[in-house]
């Protein structure tokens, strides 16, 4: 890189030797009598922070100021009070932002899980209400780690602040394209339809076939069966008689897969149809027992106990008691 | 380690106060990203050493001079709402000393950690000044109910309204939270699959689910849930299970987890449904026997943050020997009682 402040330690020169430094005094930080806690500094970090802290207290927005402001954030990018400062001496002092913006990409792309960095961009974006980089930033980031929460955020934030959804959802298929079990994508492609199409249903019928599909290529994929949950939300019916989604289980089921999200969702429909009395004889109470009883023995035995409790509350619930309530007390 | 104890783990737990301790002193270099956040190292230290039920390694020459450390950290200004506790002691110097100035301001993981720390030490919070630490509080919640972390300069999310919300509980006056905007910040958060994510529409994770519903807890507004909302939680949470958790679906698991999870459970009475045995022995497989504390993998560097979440989450399980962690508040129940002891002298 050609930053200065990236060379190596040998070229380094202390700002307490540098002369146009001179004229400020470096001013320590004041720790109490005995700090805890304290991180052993090296002597570049305690020579950049005095100077930092002797720009800070004489309230100097220069160039000078500006450089060293990019030395600190450098040394502790998570160090808010310093992008605080830099962003107050950009205003300052005119600077062209989109220079800034160029070097905010190249930070975040040092640290791309750092909370600071996203946020200065996000207000640089904001003072210059132009959104055309963030699209390729983010997929940047997101093609080192397609699961980077910052990045999701900065792009559903972008998105809607400045309704870029067109497109978007040929992106979020390459996505899971790339990998179907990418959760954020999944979440993506609601956060897409939502705020778009909306699920009407044509919507629900055609993204209900589609995550059907990616189903069929990956069955214990939570990710897909999660958002197959998530569109059934929006069927009036409920759960458990859209047809479409019922014959596809069934026939999984039938051909023998034990998926226990399969599963999990065949016990769900029987709960939602023992409580509605409809007479469908393919979701009983007694199917639902003895799904949860083959989760709880074999198909998803981590989890025995939480279908053996499924088991008595969908009984319970045939029998008309009612379900317990959490409590929110601080008892052990 | 011997065939033995790899079969039965079991807690080191020497070799994590020694730990644990070290890092009250000095801090290794490594952990410059720290520096604004020391009080939160702090506190996962001395929490730690409360769960392992050890406070008293810490000698009470020590304890006091931690109690002053944090309290050089308040910051109290009647002009500027800025009140409560920095993170650290970066901008402060010989002129600021004692004196309100631009930047040095409050931030709500330094005021919240700040004062976990007191309790957990058996401070009497009487050097606190609450009430200007409500009034800044105040101004720190965004028209969407979400807080922020500080006046200016910092992201906002779901961790800062937990922040919030255990500082009215630890100071006793919830004047300064509009609580039913802050309800709908979160049912807003609930996502498709019923976690609960970092704000509207982003994708649901164990961390923000706990904030969430810790949040929910502390302000007595569980019952916002639905039935479908509470059960499709509880679903969610316990399928990030595999032998420890992860945070969300098809990610790895982490130690941290076991807490933000099973303590999410705890809260809606279902961490019983959960299975103690796995967990247990994924917390303590990423244990380093010989240096101490806890990584978020199995054999990888260990840090105060891990190590103290690792602990509270065996406290979760009842671990022989921790003191347990109160799901919502995130500290021991023997802090509780201390915490309780004040408010009464409040009143």
């Amino acid at each position: 890189m050609c930053d200065s402040s990236s060379d190596d330690e040998n070229s380094w020169v202390f700002y307490k030797d540098r002369p146009d430094w001179k004229d400020v005094t470096p001013v320590p930080q004041d720790d109490g009598e005995a700090g805890i806690a304290a991180i052993r500094y090296t002597d570049k970090f305690k020579d950049v922070y005095d100077y930092f802290r002797a720009v800070l207290t004489n309230k100097e927005k220069s160039e000078r100021a500006l450089h060293l402001t990019k030395d600190a954030a450098e040394l502790n990018p998570a160090n808010y009070t310093v992008w605080q400062y830099r962003r107050d001496i950009l205003k300052e002092l005119n600077k062209d932002l989109y220079e800034e913006l160029e070097y905010s990409r190249r930070i975040i792309d040092e640290h791309p899980k750092n909370y600071q960095v996203w946020h200065h961009r996000r207000v640089l974006v904001e003072w210059l209400k132009d959104p055309c980089k963030e699209l390729h930033l983010t997929e940047l980031i997101l093609n080192q780690d397609a699961k980077n929460y910052h990045a999701w955020q900065h792009r559903q934030w972008a998105i809607k602040t400045f309704n870029l959804f067109e497109g978007e959802l040929n992106y979020v298929d390459q996505l899971l394209q790339d990998d179907i079990r990418n959760n954020s994508a999944w979440n993506q492609r609601y956060f897409v339809i939502n705020n778009t199409t909306g699920f009407t249903s044509d919507v629900l019928k055609s993204e209900i076939e589609y995550t059907l599909e990616k189903i069929k290529i990956a069955k214990e994929n939570e990710s897909a069966w999660n958002f197959l949950r998530g569109l059934l939300l929006h069927d009036k019916d409920g759960l458990s008689k859209n047809e479409i989604v019922t014959r596809y289980c069934e026939e999984l089921y039938a051909y023998g897969s034990r998926s226990p999200f399969l599963l999990a969702l065949l016990v769900d429909m029987c709960d939602e149809q023992v409580g509605q009395g409809s007479g469908d004889t393919r979701y009983t109470l007694e199917r639902a027992l003895e799904l949860c009883n083959s989760l709880a023995t074999q198909y998803d035995k981590i989890r025995a106990k939480y279908w053996q409790y499924m088991a008595d509350k969908i009984k319970n619930k045939a029998e008309g008691k009612p379900e317990p309530t959490p409590s929110s007390s601080f008892d052990s | 380690m011997s065939l033995d104890t790899f079969d039965k783990p079991i807690l080191n737990r020497k070799v994590h106060i020694k730990y644990l301790l070290r890092f009250l002193d000095k801090i290794p270099a490594e952990f410059i990203s720290c520096d604004t956040t020391r009080i939160t190292i702090a506190y996962f230290v001395i929490s730690s050493l409360d769960v392992l039920n050890s406070l008293d390694a810490i000698d009470e020459e020590k304890k006091q001079s931690i109690i002053k450390w944090i309290y050089s950290l308040q910051v109290t200004d009647d002009e500027e709402l800025v009140s409560g506790f920095q993170g650290s002691s970066t901008i402060n110097t010989s002129y600021n000393k004692n004196l309100n100035s631009l930047y040095k301001w409050s931030h709500l993981a330094g005021t919240y950690c700040g004062l976990c720390c007191l309790v957990i030490l058996g401070d009497d919070l009487k050097n606190v000044n609450r009430k200007a630490i409500v009034n800044s509080l105040k101004i720190l919640q965004l028209p969407n109910g979400c807080f922020t972390g500080a006046k200016d300069g910092t992201e906002n999310d779901m961790r800062f309204l937990f922040m919030a919300a255990n500082v009215c509980y630890l100071l006793n006056d919830w004047s300064a939270i509009d609580i039913s905007r802050a309800v709908d910040f979160i049912q807003k958060s609930i996502s498709y699959d019923y976690g609960i994510a970092q704000g509207p529409e982003l994708e649901s994770h164990g961390g923000s689910t706990y904030c969430a519903v810790a949040t929910l807890a502390l302000c007595q507004k569980l019952d916002i849930l639905n039935n479908s909302q509470l059960n499709g939680l509880r679903r969610w949470l316990l399928n990030r299970q595999f032998t420890g958790f992860q945070g969300r679906p098809n990610k790895p698991i982490d130690t941290c987890y076991s807490f933000w999870v099973g303590a999410a459970l705890k809260i809606l009475d279902a961490f019983h449904l959960s299975n103690y045995e796995h967990n247990r022995s994924f917390v303590l497989a990423t244990q380093n026997n010989i240096i101490g504390g806890f990584s978020k993998w199995v054999n990888t560097h260990c840090d105060p943050l891990h190590t103290y979440l690792g602990l509270a989450g065996l406290s979760l399980m009842r671990e022989k020997g921790l003191n347990e962690v109160v799901p919502m508040l995130n500290i021991t129940y023997r802090a509780l009682n201390h915490l309780k002891h004040i408010h009464e002298q409040w009143t």
